[in-house]
């Protein structure tokens, strides 16, 4: 009976996905409300918050970028907040600072290391513009950026507007063509569905602009996260877009509003990435499950299945793998998955390389290789994310010096 | 905002305190830490077993899946209602092939006689063709000499006429008494008599020599006769052949059926669904086949690996190949089926045994 019902579940969750990628596909080229109304002669204030931590030399390539914006200079600042780093990420900024002169630049500095979610909060006390776009300090962002992220709030109901992440580095390896792939079918065709609604239930942490009202009104419950007693600092980008939700704001993904990441290209990297956003779907989960109800009454049941589905989804598929590698231990061996997943990958590839030239991969059908990560990524991933809750540790940012979060005095 | 400017930000932000963790947040977390651990350490000691069974069933050659074949199993109801029907079969080609035998052997018998009676009637024929051939020119040499003594006779009779009116009148002139005359008169009809009896021997002579002169309708039946025996000498031939043939088929096919049935008594299906005895059985795999040898020690372990014990030896080797599935890697594995003399029945229900000796030698 139980495998039964985890196989139910794992193919509901499954069928979900299949549905809001073809449901993506359909909205994308015949629903014309599945776009929002953008208004670019809008022209709000807005505040860069550019949080950093160990960056060094590419915190000076972010800030560049966004001097490179087309937005009126006169409306945006950037608000540099380096949370102790480790490096020179500081004189990076202040060397970002002197040199890019046609915009205005504030740095400042954490008192103490507090983690990227404080960090953006401290740089919100020095903003008071209409707008507030929180970026990753390693994006590269598009000229277009920011003029696309305000447009988009002209519609008084969204709260949160997101931006596409694309790939900077889509051949460095196996791992970031799989990536390539990942980021490239997510922002275009998986949110889509959820963009229609206004009700995307994750807008990325590269480059997220939300109305400062409403992150103000958010900040106490930023500052106060935590899990027993353990402050929270992970999976702020997810909170923010679900708190968003939650006080009855839409939210969208603007795929016009382009910035550059470097995804991580060596296996541990990734790992500790996609270890931390793990994490964070499930506190999400939890979440949610504890405030059932509320969800159920205020949001569009698109959000509130998606909300419960792709964490549960990720739970059962750990189970669902369990069962299969006990049950028949080498189905997955079989041509058919690494097929499917070679078609996707070749028709992937072809869509990317016509409209996202710099992403084009040179080696698309090593996609295959997808297959192990899922596997890995479901039956490791999942299991330490469940058990790891109480980790503040970010993953990805080389640490010189360990700084105990919360417990260090200024 | 208007002119940029190199712009530091004021150190307002001040650290947060650390926030204060209640005693029962702390419990909370100190408990979680420790199952965190203990699940964690299983998943990894999980995953690193489940990871060495994979490799360890990946390289041993000398596993064995014990099958334990019920009478009621499916597959035994199945071979032995194949076995009935095969005896039955056999028992039915048997009755047909002794009654095809015994209607051959009097199909054999008649036909000798057939083919003994056309000699006899092809010397019968000769002879009588060489006695007419003989006696025909005579009887025809008789039969004119007969024309002729008739014509002769007739010749007589025409004088005997006017002999009768002599007697006649002489008796009617009363010189003859009239008994005399009853007497000469009663001669002369015996003369005419004689006569004809003469002419009707001279016809049937000349009938006999038409009979042997020439070929008449008697000769023609027995030609037809003769060729009548030879046609039914040449079916019956053909029907022994036939006969025989098919009794030598299924002579053949008696034989098969034998050799299948002896065969299929050495399954282990058979033996299980009718030894008196619980039979165990196990599955080798074909890659394993060098570890399956009649007398080689079973070993059951724990933990499919490790513990060893024997609890048996190999028994008998049935060649008949098996499918079954892989008790580890599910996967479909060809193979053939040993009966095991086992000292432990238990093991009988292990997931799988060894041959030959332990697989990690303790």
């Amino acid at each position: 009976m139980a495998p039964i019902l985890l196989w139910l579940v794992m193919v509901l969750c499954l069928l979900i996905s299949v549905v809001k990628y073809l449901m993506g596909l359909i909205l994308k080229f015949s629903f014309p409300t599945a776009n929002i109304q953008k208004d670019y002669t809008w022209h709000p204030t807005v505040s860069v918050l550019l949080p950093c931590y160990n960056e060094g030399e590419t915190v000076y390539q972010t800030i560049e970028s966004i001097s490179k914006s087309n937005y009126p200079t006169e409306l945006f600042e950037v608000i540099a907040q380096d949370d102790c780093s480790a490096d020179d990420s500081f004189q990076w900024m202040i060397k970002a600072q002197r040199d890019f002169t046609n915009i205005r630049i504030r740095t400042g500095r954490n008192p103490a290391n507090c983690g990227k979610a404080r960090t953006v909060c401290n740089a919100l006390q020095h903003s008071d513009s209409e707008i507030i776009i929180s970026i990753d300090s390693d994006c590269i962002f598009h000229p277009n950026a920011i003029r696309e992220l305000t447009a988009c709030f002209a519609e008084p109901r969204i709260g949160s507007v997101g931006g596409r992440v694309g790939v900077r580095n889509p051949n460095d390896s196996v791992i970031t063509a799989i990536q390539t792939i990942i980021y490239y079918s997510a922002f275009q065709l998986y949110k889509v569905p959820e963009n229609w609604t206004r009700s995307v239930c994750c807008i990325s942490g590269c480059l997220f602009a939300i109305r400062r009202d409403l992150l103000l009104e958010i900040e106490p419950a930023i500052r106060a996260r935590h899990w027993f007693g353990i402050p929270v600092n992970q999976g702020e980008d997810r909170f923010l877009t679900h708190q968003t939700l939650l006080r009855g704001y839409g939210t969208y993904i603007n795929n016009d509003a382009l910035c550059w990441t470097t995804v991580p290209n060596t296996l541990s990297v990734l790992f500790k990435q996609q270890l931390r956003w793990r994490r964070s779907i499930v506190r999400d989960l939890f979440y949610t499950l504890r405030t059932l109800p509320q969800h159920v009454w205020k949001l569009h049941p698109n959000t509130v299945l998606t909300l419960v589905l792709t964490p549960v989804g990720a739970i059962v598929a750990l189970l669902v793998i369990v069962t299969m590698l006990t049950s028949d231990p080498l189905a997955w061996t079989g041509p058919m998955p690494l097929l499917a997943y070679l078609g996707i990958a070749a028709a992937l590839s072809w869509v990317i390389s016509k409209y996202s030239v710099e992403e084009t991969l040179e080696h698309p059908l090593a996609f295959g290789a997808y297959i192990a990560w899922s596997i890995v990524s479901t039956l490791f991933i999942t299991p330490l994310a469940l058990f790891t809750m109480d980790s503040a540790d970010w993953g990805t940012r080389t640490k010189t010096q360990e700084v105990p979060l919360g417990n260090t005095s200024a | 905002m208007a002119t940029p400017a190199l712009n530091t930000l004021s150190q307002s932000v001040t650290a947060a305190p650390p926030p204060r963790q209640s005693f029962l947040y702390k419990s909370i977390i100190t408990l979680y830490r420790v199952f965190a651990i203990v699940v964690l350490y299983a998943v990894l000691l999980g995953i690193l077993a489940y990871a060495f069974i994979m490799g360890f069933y990946a390289i041993n050659t000398t596993w064995a899946a014990p099958v334990i074949i019920s009478a009621s199993d499916e597959k035994s109801l199945d071979f032995l209602q194949k076995l009935v029907t095969s005896k039955q079969m056999l028992e039915d080609l048997h009755v047909d092939s002794l009654h095809q035998q015994t209607t051959l052997d009097e199909m054999t018998k008649h036909l000798a006689s057939l083919e003994a009676l056309d000699p006899e009637l092809q010397g019968a024929i000769v002879r009588e063709r060489a006695h007419d051939r003989l006696t025909g020119p005579q009887l025809a040499a008789l039969d004119t000499q007969k024309q002729a003594d008739n014509i002769k006779t007739q010749a007589v009779l025409t004088q005997l006429q006017q002999l009768e009116s002599s007697i006649n009148k002489d008796l009617a002139a009363g010189l003859i008494t009239k008994s005399d005359a009853a007497t000469q008169l009663a001669a002369l009809n015996q003369s005419r008599d004689a006569y004809t009896d003469s002419r009707i021997a001279q016809v049937l002579l000349t009938d006999s020599v038409l009979d042997k002169t020439t070929n008449g309708t008697k000769s023609l039946d027995i030609l037809d006769k003769q060729a009548e025996l030879r046609f039914e000498i040449a079916q019956l031939d053909v029907t022994l052949a036939v006969s025989e043939k098919q009794l030598q088929e299924d002579n053949r096919q008696i034989d098969r059926l034998r050799d299948a049935i002896a065969t299929a008594k050495q399954s282990p299906y058979y033996l299980n669904a009718t030894g008196d005895n619980r039979l165990y059985f196990a599955f080798v795999a074909y890659d394993n086949q060098a570890s399956a040898k009649v007398g080689a020690p079973i070993y059951d372990c724990y933990l499919d690996m490790v513990l060893c014990r024997k609890v048996g030896t190999v028994k008998q080797i049935f060649l008949g190949e098996q499918d079954i599935t892989h008790p580890i890697f599910k996967t479909q594995v060809r193979g053939f089926t040993i009966q095991m003399e086992l000292s432990h029945p238990n093991s009988a229900k292990s997931k799988t045994v060894f041959l030959g000796s332990k697989p990690l030698l303790f």
